[in-house]
């Protein structure tokens, strides 16, 4: 490790953040000395505006410094998959990539090539899969996949309720809420934007009452909440609907703020009234099917309902279950029913958390054209039928099913190779082991990557690409900020790594493209800042912005999601076909044998604890976000590491009949695959139900055990009606393991 | 003498983590056993009523350093300007030749070795550096909740008062510890 003094003279610093899959864009001052990281500190804002950064940017220097970091490229010697290496040179790689993509158009056409790219990196010009859709779709075309992992769930359900993705307050809002309801929702792990928990902890010292709902008793509970209700996974919309049962029937739901803002309560109540089914979605229902008890349900819905503002904060982890979508509606139907929706300390549900001052996915970026596989196919913009969406594309969370399938499986073509940039999806979509024999069954993979993920292990052509520090780059968390972020180049390329943009821009020569626009990167990015309206709205002087590395933007009132169409609803509709808040959806009742029902409503899924399978695997399986590493990136950080072994959490319920004591060796196993790793037993995980956080690095023996213990060798690849990866609804058994 | 010494809310720490990293990385620490920052843990309770608390854990520059007077070569002073307690690495024999001493004294194990035969011992400073450049320590800075302060005690004790325990930490009337704390309540 470097030795480094604040005074000494050689040490430059450079202001930049990172660009991981996180919420967080955490503005960084990094102490640099001949080429290498020697110190991070982070924002020098005054109080109380300083961003800072969680413990992953803190140990950011030995990711970008790792020893394990590819420097070179590779062409895989051994058996496919076996991780055995040679370096070769840029120029044999990029030929052999090349050669490739040239064999592959010729014999099968530019359907069989597979783009798989992904949030492993986040920013504006060298987000990664960018460059390389641009080059393929000069090249003919190519096909790849729709959705991201994450909030698919959580995206369908604000659409089809509100027109809009831009759901959320901005954070500082929950200093007016007089509750806080985290359903689902840990932001002190899970960095939902930079200050979150700081502002979460801010609106309990301010005299909020907070309650967690959740199968855990995660660390945002454990600081903050009065109470916790655990819950069973994908239970959620039962007690939610039975909550809004009880507002019904105690009269309770705000009936004037439902008659002028919203269409199809009726329809919604008849649901819960038992009506529709001749069920009636009574506390005692809910409670049969949660485990939370029928008197904390009711209790639950009368203080919701009673206190303003509240704010019922949803989020997307319990949106990735089998019917996860249903949750993120059913939530925002209760933000309407308590008349919570457009109100400062209300919230709008919904599961996002993106506020208008940009929008929440889009970015300036390298122009991508059109993709000549997909020009035939349906247009997908605004739809909500997933399966217009997956005629050309391939669901992301049955991307290695479509591998072995193509198209006799119903997937838009047959894959002959594949090539990857800005992920690691073998390890972080359902079903990891499949996802290992998928990759072994291509005729040729290549992979741009940082490490040797299990992903990159089963490539036959490795590229080592730049991090984050040796770029320079535009940034935004994922809640549009408050604030944008420009990220300094603080080194220069280690070893032989190149950035994405510079290997599609070679690629280009090598594949005869003549109009693939090269620029430096100082000029592209001037570009990207020309072109985008958001940031010449925000941000008047480029350079100014690129010295300080940040652009904070004053709000004089906290972001209010809807606050226009609440106020003023004659000019300001929602952009829903009625114009009003959606609890029915026409548009979701047209979808013919559409696997969503037009209003919120509990379904029973397949492995959910009555599945039939739960005799044989009793114990259902959450796979919440990790706190030391961002999913599987930092994943070989030993500062992160140590701070917390990767463990499965299980209740002393379930832990004492199957003999196991905390610190044992357990194999946790369904029939998709079997993981061994640490039991924690402990008290702060309902029985019934055990936890892994996703991201560690599947790593199978000899007898096929992962004994990196990675949460999707047991989760499905699968989708829900709405297009949520089905990661959080897979059933379990847990027995003591022997190491092997 | 004006002592220096830490101030620590209870009820805002998450367990993150972000001091004890932050820690290392100015420090430069292997990742390893020494840890100048520590994050204990306390869990009471059966589910739904669980109790859980989060100590941080750095080394709270006694009063009484029982560090330095078990230190068979003298090697651990308390600086007289300040109170702050450090160590004189180039004099300490190792973790290995005399057994790790000042570990085994100090009633919170704030002196830290690595694992190799021979490592010297490290512990918290208060980012004497830091502190001589008019900042904070690194984990005062680095709390993303703002639950650790420093700085002289007395007006730490004016400004936060002066609760001297908190869960999972029990004041040792002997070494007297620089530090304040807003405790975690075990009922609310």
């Amino acid at each position: 490790m470097p030795q480094s003094s604040a005074s000494d003279k050689n040490v430059r610093i450079v202001r930049a953040t990172s660009a991981f899959d996180c919420g967080g864009r955490c503005p960084l001052r990094l102490h640099v000395k001949d080429n290498v990281i020697v110190r991070i500190e982070g924002d020098d804002a005054e109080e109380p505006d300083q961003l800072r950064t969680c413990l992953r940017c803190r140990a950011y220097r030995q990711y970008i410094h790792h020893p394990e970091r590819l420097m070179y490229p590779q062409k895989r010697v051994g058996r496919r998959g076996d991780g055995q290496f040679e370096r070769i040179s840029w120029d044999e790689a990029l030929d052999t990539l090349a050669n490739q993509l040239k064999r592959v158009k010729k014999i099968y056409g530019n359907g069989a090539i597979l783009l798989m790219t992904g949030g492993g990196y986040l920013a504006s010009l060298h987000r990664g899969g960018a460059a390389a859709q641009r080059l393929l779709n000069m090249f003919g075309g190519y096909v790849t996949h729709y959705g991201n992992i994450s909030s698919e769930g959580a995206v369908w359900a604000s659409l089809t309720q509100y027109g809009s993705v831009m759901v959320g307050h901005s954070r500082e809002d929950m200093l007016n809420s007089r509750l806080i309801l985290l359903w689902g929702w840990d932001p002190a792990r899970m960095i939902s934007g930079t200050n979150t928990m700081y502002h979460l902890i801010h609106a309990k010292e301010n005299g909020a009452r907070v309650i967690a709902i959740d199968p855990r008793y995660h660390d945002t509970a454990a600081t903050v909440a009065d109470q916790w209700v655990p819950i069973r996974p994908g239970t959620d919309t039962a007690v939610m609907a039975a909550m809004a049962n009880v507002m019904i029937r105690e009269k309770l739901q705000d009936q004037a703020f439902l008659d002028r803002y919203t269409v199809g309560f009726d329809r919604f109540k008849s649901y819960l009234l038992g009506e529709e089914d001749g069920v009636e979605k009574t506390p005692e229902w809910a409670a049969g099917i949660s485990g939370v008890p029928a008197d904390i349900i009711a209790s639950l819905a009368r203080e919701y309902a009673t206190t303003r503002p509240a704010a019922l904060m949803d989020c997307q982890g319990p949106a990735r279950s089998a019917m996860g979508e249903q949750y993120n509606r059913c939530a925002a139907t209760l933000c309407a029913m308590t008349g919570n929706v457009g109100r400062p300390g209300g919230s709008a549900g919904g599961g996002l958390m993106g506020i208008p001052v940009a929008h929440m996915f889009r970015s300036p970026g390298i122009p991508a054209g059109k993709n000549p596989f997909e020009l035939e196919g349906p247009k997908v913009k605004g739809t909500l039928d997933i399966r217009e969406r997956v005629i050309k594309r391939i669901h992301i969370n049955t991307l290695f099913d479509a591998i072995l399938k193509g198209k006799k499986g119903g997937y838009p073509s047959d894959i002959r190779m594949a090539w990857s940039m800005c992920n690691n999806y073998l390890n972080q979509t359902g079903n990891s082991n499949k996802a290992a024999k998928a990759l072994q069954s291509l005729e040729f993979f290549a992979t741009q990557e940082l490490f040797m993920t299990p992903q990159a292990r089963y490539a036959d052509i490795l590229l080592p690409v730049t991090s984050t520090a040796e770029r320079s780059d535009l940034m935004r968390p994922w809640p549009s900020g408050p604030y944008f972020m420009f990220s300094n180049r603080a080194l220069e390329p280690l070893g032989e790594c190149k950035d994405d943009l510079e290997i599609a821009t070679e690629l280009a020569a090598k594949l005869d493209i003549k109009d693939f626009e090269t620029h430096s990167e100082e000029a592209w990015l001037r570009r990207l800042y020309e072109r985008s309206t958001d940031l010449k709205h925000h941000i008047r002087d480029f350079d100014r912005f690129r010295q300080e590395g940040i652009h904070r933007i004053e709000l004089e009132t906290p972001v209010v999601a809807f606050r226009k169409q609440i106020e003023d609803p004659e000019n300001h509709p929602f952009d829903t076909p009625s114009g009003k808040i959606e609890i029915y959806s026409q548009r979701v009742a047209d979808i013919v044998d559409g696997l969503c029902p037009p209003i919120p409503k509990y379904l029973p899924t397949s492995e959910d604890r009555n599945d039939p399978l739960s005799r044989k695997y009793p114990l259902q399986l959450i796979t919440p976000h990790p706190r030391n590493r961002v999913h599987s990136e930092m994943y070989k950080v030993e500062w992160l590491r140590e701070t917390e072994p990767h463990r499965v959490w299980i209740n002393p319920v379930d832990a004492t009949p199957r003999g196991i004591e905390d610190g044992d060796e357990v194999h946790v196993f369904n029939d998709r695959g079997t993981i061994a790793i640490i039991a924690w037993v402990t008290e702060r995980i309902i029985p019934g139900v055990v936890s892994v956080t996703e991201g560690a690095w599947y790593a199978p023996d000899a007898n096929g055990i992962d004994r990196g213990g990675c949460a999707n060798t047991l989760t499905r690849d699968a989708y829900s009606g709405g297009g949520a990866a089905v990661l959080n609804t897979s059933l379990v058994e847990v027995m003591k393991g022997k190491r092997s | 003498m004006n002592q220096f010494g830490f101030y620590f809310d209870q009820t805002r720490c998450t367990g993150c983590s972000a001091c004890r990293v932050a820690c290392k990385d100015w420090n430069d620490i292997p990742a390893g056993p020494e840890n100048w920052m520590r994050i204990t843990y306390t869990e009471k309770g059966k589910c739904p009523d669980v109790f859980v608390s989060y100590l941080a854990s750095p080394c709270w520059h006694c009063d009484n350093p029982m560090c330095a007077a078990a230190c068979p070569v003298d090697a651990i002073h308390k600086r007289e300007e300040d109170g702050i307690v450090v160590v004189d690495r180039d004099r300490c024999l190792g973790n290995s030749a005399c057994d790790e001493k000042c570990r085994k004294a100090c009633p919170y194990h704030a002196p830290q070795f690595g694992p190799e035969p021979g490592a010297k011992m490290g512990k918290c400073n208060l980012c004497l550096d830091r502190i001589q450049a008019g900042k904070k320590p690194i984990c005062v800075d680095a709390c993303p909740v703002r639950a650790i302060d420093a700085g002289p005690l007395d007006s730490l004790e004016k400004q936060y008062g002066r609760a001297r325990t908190a869960a999972g930490f029990t004041y040792a009337k002997r070494v007297r510890p620089a530090v304040v704390f807003k405790p975690k309540p075990t009922s609310p």
